[in-house]
């Protein structure tokens, strides 16, 4: 793990491992890192979340508006992915099961840019309906299709960090552990 | 130096059990089926809507069964754009329905219920439906859209749209009682499916004979005449 050269007392990390020691900087930030993308993610889970299920027609009807999936499946999907996603940021905020849940994360915000870029290339004229517009543009609004894809597309990054360090503070995960250690 | 107990880097690094990645995707696979549900109860539940006299399950039709035309309009009484569509081609849909040249489809669909605090989409829309069912629709759309409420506010209050629709020629108690209880509300959920799956995902739209088209009046006029000739 750490090499210690008789010249020179400081550890040096080995290059292929990720375990900083507790002293160095990159040790230091890496878990507040991990943290600040869980609270961000989830938070931004939970909102997505809230803001759909109020109306889950509504989310049936932003589903159907891709015109990507069978309507059997859009009727599933709609009204699914509100719950799915309050439960998955509540998930991610605490810090239970942070690696299942930035996999899941990235499927999903995956599954949300491919719809995007999709329904930009065919030029439709939707909103991304990711805060609960149902699909539909608001008068007189033209798509903002950019905008979404850097949106999701930074939240896929911070999905994919987390499922490369999940481990960061203040999370249910390390308490769980610990107490099995 | 590092301890290894405490430092979470450790603990991440054998990665989750099954156990653990077995319960997370339970648990939000859960959510989703209790969402599917949710929504599936609502559907059984409000069952077949009642359609208003005078309109049918697509829609309020006015003018001629036998015109060669079929001009169909999805609009939104909340939305501002639709609200300047009637000013511009209002006149022109009229003439073309008095001369027998087009049949209108109205689809009054809540889509914007959003921007209002109190589902003004949905009101207004079920309430039009009482138009219909008095026989006032058009002139009733024309009031709507003249006192249209601005976006994210309250909308019109429900004596305000009874009103209206005396205004309009509905005089009786019947139609107030429809605007007060919102009868047609499931009519206006059913309106608003079907125009999704129509693929209308914004007001308004206009459609000549199923085919889009721009929202300007030389656009309809040209497809209306394309139609009859």
């Amino acid at each position: 793990m750490t090499l210690t050269t008789p010249g020179n007392p400081t550890p040096i990390l080995d290059d292929s491992s990720t375990m900083a020691l507790p002293d160095t900087p990159r040790a230091q930030v890496l878990p507040w890192s991990s943290t600040l993308a869980r609270l961000v993610l989830g938070g931004v889970w939970i909102a997505a979340g809230l803001a759909k299920i109020t109306d889950l027609e509504a989310s049936v009807r932003a589903v159907r508006a891709y015109a990507l999936l069978p309507e059997g499946v859009v009727q599933i999907v709609g009204p699914g992915l509100s719950p799915a996603e309050i439960v998955l940021g509540v998930l991610l905020v605490v810090g239970a099961g942070v690696r299942v849940g930035a996999v899941i994360s990235t499927v999903l915000m995956a599954a949300f840019v491919v719809g995007i870029a999709s329904a930009w290339a065919r030029g439709l004229r939707i909103d991304c309906g990711c805060f609960g517009s149902g699909g539909q543009l608001a008068p007189g609004a033209d798509p903002t299709y950019g905008w979404e894809l850097a949106r999701d597309g930074g939240l896929l990054v911070l999905a994919l960090f987390l499922l490369r360090w999940p481990a960061g503070r203040w999370m249910l995960d390390s308490v769980l552990t610990r107490k099995d250690m | 130096m590092a301890n290894k107990r405490n430092n979470p880097m450790v603990a991440a690094r054998r990665g989750p059990s099954t156990a653990v990645i077995t319960g997370i995707v339970v648990v939000v696979l859960f959510a989703a089926a209790v969402g599917f549900g949710v929504y599936r109860s609502q559907q059984v539940a409000s069952g077949p809507a009642a359609v208003p006299p005078n309109a049918t399950a697509a829609g309020v039709p006015v003018g001629p069964a036998s015109a060669k035309a079929t001009i169909d309009i999805y609009l939104d009484f909340q939305c501002p754009v639709c609200r300047d569509y009637e000013q511009q081609s209002g006149a022109t849909v009229e003439q073309m329905v008095a001369g027998g040249q087009a049949k209108v489809v109205y689809h009054p669909i809540a889509i914007l219920d959003r921007f209002s605090t109190t589902r003004y989409s949905s009101r207004a829309s079920a309430a039009s439906g009482c138009a219909a069912a008095s026989g006032v629709f058009p002139q009733y759309l024309k009031l709507l859209y003249a006192n249209q409420p601005s976006e994210n506010g309250a909308g019109l209050p429900a004596a305000q749209l009874v009103s209206l629709g005396q205004q309009a020629g509905a005089t009786t108690s019947d139609f107030a009682t429809c605007v007060t209880d919102t009868t047609y509300k499931g009519w206006t959920a059913g309106l608003t499916d079907q125009s999704s799956k129509a693929g209308v995902n914004g007001t308004p739209t206009v459609k000549v004979n199923g085919q889009v088209i721009g929202n300007t009046d030389a656009a309809l006029r040209q497809a209306v005449a394309a139609a009859n000739a």
